[in-house]
């Protein structure tokens, strides 16, 4: 067993998975939506790319911004139709995660039954060459995975630290009736969140399905690793979803090393529940406290 | 406005022409009682009133001889009053709804028998995951409304146990009727494992959690040998259907046990979610529970208990489940299954029973009904789900309620808002003022206000304008009347400031020894004008009024 | 200078549900004054700002900010459009703290600043800020979350005052606060330069703000008293 080689692999994965859960993470904690269409957006997102590649170019960076355009468009459709209409309405929480739902299974269906069920594969967005560092092999589109990735989170994280719109969603995610008070337009801050959330669900999409196919259903399991990593991590915590997201990427790699590849999820909601019941919040999960003041 | 007044005294001059003057039309003080007066509430004409049918009969307290046999409960909640219009005693059933659940059972238990013979095998088919489906939903309508546990794992339990008992019946023979109850040890056993972390977890982070929990089954399910990865699931499992009968039969009696099924869940969810356990959990709703801890509620136990009691019935429904089907399938796990059921529950109305069964009625009808319709009918429902969810509260069933708050609330709006300018006294300040005929005396006054306000038009002013003295048309003289009888404090007057020469408008201070105070720099050289421009100054003051 | 009306409120009934706590209410405020609003409890100054500011369960009636109207016939939705009503130039100043717990002061003053043109000026009006609140300026690093309840209302107020508002309306300055500080909040509201902008202060002690605001205007039962119809206040405008 190659351990180089499987650490990288799990280095990528948790890229990727924490691209997923911080964009839950910032719905979340920004406007108290949890957004169970990510599944779907991410699927929309394949297609967007997909269909770049086939019509446009398949240059990888015009595949890689179609991607996230598409999520981006898919973060706003999911936006309009169950935040919009009933944010101020009674028992939001759990009428948003059912619109959304709703908003999933429609989508999903629309992709079967536009696309098919065939699956289709993206072009090589970073080339076939291959590197070695430290002794291990690099593909790629691995190594592209991890920085474009790594590049595209940290300029989101640095845009929400340093400017004005980040700031606005900070402020959102703290107190939204103060926010309202100070002159942020919630609905107008919804719809940037999704947006932005949207394209890190496309930017994830493209960047899985290097390896994975592009499917009516292939967002589904993305979407519950990328739930649980945000989980792990805490609703609403960024930095506590980049350690979850690590932490996981080790169990895999770890799990399949010693156990054999079967047992990954197995290990993986052992370690989730056991963090779960240690710290009932996640890692740095904020406290419900913050929404409801 | 075209109307002319005539002055009656030009009468006494006759060699002059008849003085005309140009004035409004004649306008009764009586429209504006009648405009105060009129019923301006808007009313709606649909349920204005609860309807009760009503008979005669007794007038007491009813003194009802049907009751469940062991119990001394009353089999309809009817009671008996004396009413005070008619002068007749009269009964009336307070709770329809016992009436409305025996004819809807009564509908399914019969409606086998009218079902078009092209159309039995589909129907009968559907009816029967109906009744699974509603009993398994009845149960997990359990746990997320009364006990108020946003599990997703319900199928988990349910899929668990089905794979269980089949997995026992192939390799060991287990005979059909200890299935259920061999899956309801197994559902038990499932149930403990997931309740652990609901007694440290909230509400989200626990449905993310079992959402997981569900896809680990599916991934482990599909993975493993002996639980037929390679067949696509467990089959051949001893069933209570004999093969030998003809299919028709066979059809029809997995529709009846699959309503017994239903029926039985029902009767368990009467007696969780309408005694004790139920009461308690209500006493303890989301947000309140540290109250309800307070008042010595011990709604945690409570909700375990829920838990447990309803993941040993979804255990049964599950062992119910592999002998109907005679076997068991992944796609139990899966994201859509678990996604169907949800929209049942969702789109009839979380928390009620009936919401559970209507909506598991639509979503089995489209899903397996309208099969030819590909995936339009998952579009379909998910459009139906989404509409539901954007516009309705408390799902098909809540929508009366809904509507009743919806026109309460406007009906109230409309009350609260009509706004009378500077007009009645406010409830609360009449029931301050020691002098009660100031609130009459108000309200008269603003009714005359409002009509005088109605006068006022160029014609008048400039009438006015022209001669502020001597005879006016009525309406002038009506508007100038009500002015001249105002109280003296801040009532405008004239003074002089030189004889013919300047005049200037002051207002009185309404109190002995305290001088008039100006008030405006302005002076007026005749007479004439200043009596104009006081006048325009009242008109200004009661139009703004 | 000229004086021109910054808010002219006329008809606006406001409140929740089916309670109506202002009743047909009709107010003017003029460029460069500080208005005193004071009332006992539940007689609506809260309400009245809020209604301003959009923010209650329903109102109708006509609010001009600046020539611009804002006031709309709603009956849901409080909060959707108050950002709109901050951007035609309303700084409001809320009753307790509404704070953002895990911001630090100063990106909580720049929080205040969300218009355009205050976003450019910010560090012009953080220190103008910081010249009122003198001893924000060891805390700008810190979470404000952290802070005692005087210096919280500081930053809420401060915040308040870093917008591009013409019109400030501040809601209990002094609640809560030891009588000391309270005064010291409200010296410092009354050094503010206003020049073409107005405050509106509700307050419950009138000494605290006796001969210190243009004007007093009382509050009772969701009216108007004292000094308050439209035609009273033009009066005594041009008497003195």
């Amino acid at each position: 067993m190659n351990w180089g080689f499987v650490i990288a692999n799990a280095i990528t994965l948790a890229c990727i998975y924490g691209t997923l859960a911080i964009g839950l993470s910032i719905t979340w904690s920004s406007l108290g939506l949890i957004n169970m269409a990510y599944g779907f957006i991410f699927a929309l997102s394949g297609y967007g790319a997909w269909l770049a590649a086939q019509h446009v170019s398949a240059n990888g960076f015009i595949v890689m911004a179609a991607g996230i355009l598409t999520g981006a468009a898919g973060g706003l459709l999911v936006c309009a139709l169950a935040f919009i209409p009933i944010h101020d309405k009674p028992n939001f929480t759990v009428r948003g995660m059912i619109a959304t739902l709703a908003v999933s299974l429609v989508g999903n269906q629309a992709l079967l039954w536009y696309f098919g069920p065939r699956a289709k594969s993206l072009p090589q967005l970073f080339g076939a060459s291959q590197t070695s560092i430290f002794g291990v092999v690099m593909t790629a589109d691995k190594i592209g995975a991890v920085v474009s990735s790594v590049v595209l989170l940290s300029a989101v994280l640095l845009w929400m630290r340093s400017s004005r719109r980040g700031l606005e969603i900070r402020a959102m995610m703290m107190n939204p009736h103060a926010a309202s008070i100070v002159g942020i337009g919630v609905r107008r801050t919804g719809f940037y969140v999704m947006a932005l959330t949207g394209g890190l669900a496309g930017l994830a999409s493209v960047l899985l399905s290097q390896t994975y196919y592009v499917g009516p259903f292939s967002g589904i399991t993305p979407m519950v690793k990328g739930l649980s990593v945000a989980l792990c991590g805490g609703l609403g915590s960024v930095f506590g979803a980049v350690i979850a997201a690590a932490l996981l990427g080790i169990n895999e790699a770890m799990t399949s090393v010693v156990f054999g590849g079967q047992y990954v999820l197995i290990t993986q909601f052992a370690l989730i529940i056991l963090i779960l019941l240690i710290r009932p919040r996640g890692i740095a999960g904020i406290l419900d406290k913050a929404r409801e003041a | 406005m075209t109307a002319t007044w005539k002055n009656p005294i030009s009468a006494f001059d006759p060699e002059k022409p008849v003085e005309e003057v140009v004035t409004n039309d004649y306008l009764s003080p009586q429209s504006q009682w009648d405009a105060v007066r009129a019923y301006n509430v808007p009313t709606y004409e649909v349920g204005r009133l609860r309807y009760y049918h009503k008979w005669g009969g007794h007038g007491a307290r009813l003194w009802s001889r049907l009751r469940y046999w062991p119990t001394r409960r009353r089999v309809l909640d009817i009671s008996g009053e004396y009413n005070a219009k008619t002068l007749r005693r009269q009964k009336t059933i307070e709770d329809k709804r016992p009436i409305w659940w025996v004819l809807a059972l009564l509908a399914l238990a019969i409606v086998p028998f009218f079902i078009p013979e092209n159309q039995q095998n589909a129907l009968l088919t559907a009816g029967a995951v109906f009744g699974i489906y509603a009993a398994i939903n009845l149960c997990w309508m359990l746990i997320i409304g009364t006990a108020g546990i946003y599990s997703l794992a319900t199928y988990a339990v349910v899929g668990a146990a089905a794979y269980g008992t089949a997995y026992l019946s192939i390799h060991l023979g287990l005979p059909w009727w200890a299935m259920p109850l061999i899956g309801s040890i197994i559902g038990l056993v499932f149930g403990v494992i997931i309740a652990i972390p609901a007694t440290r977890l909230e509400g989200f982070y626990y449905a993310l959690l079992t959402l997981g929990l569900v896809e680990l089954c599916r991934v482990y399910v599909l993975q493993s040998r002996e639980f037929g990865s390679a067949t696509g699931g467990l089959f051949g499992a001893d069933s209570y259907i004999p093969q030998a009968w003809p299919q028709h039969d066979q059809l029809m009696l997995g529709y009846y046990a699959g309503l017994a099924l239903m029926i039985l869940a029902l009767f368990l969810f009467r007696f969780v979610n309408g005694k004790r356990l139920g009461r308690v959990l209500r006493m303890a709703p989301e947000k309140r529970e540290a109250f309800a801890e307070a008042t010595g509620v011990n709604y945690r136990a409570a909700r375990i208990q829920v838990f447990l009691i309803s993941s040993l019935a979804l255990g049964f429904i599950g062992g119910f489940y592999s002998t109907h089907f005679r076997g068991a399938a992944p796609n139990l796990f899966s994201f859509d299954t678990m996604l169907l059921s949800l929209s049942m529950l969702v789109i009839g109305g979380l928390g009620r029973s009936e919401g559970a069964v209507l909506g598991t009625l639509i979503v089995v009808f489209i899903d397996r009904v309208l099969v030819d319709w590909g995936p339009m009918r998952f579009v379909l429902i998910g459009t139906l789900m989404l509409l539901v969810v954007l516009f309705l509260r408390g799902g098909l069933f809540g929508i009366k309620e809904q509507f009743r708050a919806w026109r309460d609330k406007k009906k109230s709006e409309n009350r609260s808002s009509r706004a009378e300018k500077g007009g009645e006294m406010l409830p609360e300040e009449a029931t301050e003022t020691p002098n009660k005929d100031i609130i009459y005396f108000r309200r008269f006054d603003k009714m005359q206000r409002d009509f005088l306000k109605k006068l006022i038009t160029p014609e008048l002013i400039e009438e006015h304008r022209k001669r502020p003295l001597g005879q006016h048309s009525e309406a002038l003289e009506r508007v100038l009347t009500y002015f001249r009888r105002q109280p003296l404090n801040d009532k405008y007057a004239i003074t002089v400031i030189e004889p013919f020469k300047s005049y200037r408008i002051v207002a009185l201070s309404g109190s002995r020894g305290v001088a008039p105070r100006l008030v405006e720099d302005k002076t007026y050289g005749t007479p004439d004008e200043a009596y104009h421009a006081l006048f325009m100054r009242r008109v200004q003051d009661l139009l703004e009024s | 200078m000229e004086k021109k009306e910054v808010l002219n409120v006329k008809g606006l009934s406001a409140g929740y549900g089916p309670m109506r706590v202002i009743h047909d209410l009709d107010l003017i405020v003029y460029s460069g004054e500080r208005v005193g609003l004071v009332g006992l409890n539940g007689h609506g100054k809260s309400t009245l700002f809020l209604g301003i500011a959009g923010l209650t369960g329903w109102q109708r009636g006509s609010i001009k900010l600046n020539g611009v109207e804002v006031g709309r016939t709603r009956s849901q939705g409080p909060g959707r459009y108050t950002h709109q009503v901050v951007h035609h130039g309303l700084a409001l100043i809320p009753q307790g703290d509404e704070i953002f717990t895990g911001l630090t002061v100063e990106e909580h003053l720049d929080s205040g600043a969300f218009t355009p043109r205050a976003w450019r000026e910010r560090a012009e009006r953080k220190e103008r800020v910081l010249r009122i609140f003198p001893p924000l300026k060891k805390l700008m690093k810190t979470a404000v979350g952290r802070l005692s309840g005087g210096e919280r209302r500081m930053v809420s107020i401060g915040r308040g005052l870093m917008a591009e508002a013409s019109l400030f309306l501040v809601d209990e300055p002094s609640l809560g606060l030891a009588p000391k500080i309270g005064k010291g909040v409200l010296d410092a509201l009354m050094s503010v330069e206003l020049g073409q902008s107005a405050m509106i202060i509700a307050e419950q002690n009138v000494a605290l703000l006796e001969g210190r605001v243009d004007r007093v205007i009382g509050m009772h039962v969701g009216k108007l008293k004292g000094e308050a119809s439209a035609s009273l206040t033009f009066q005594t405008r041009v008497m003195t």
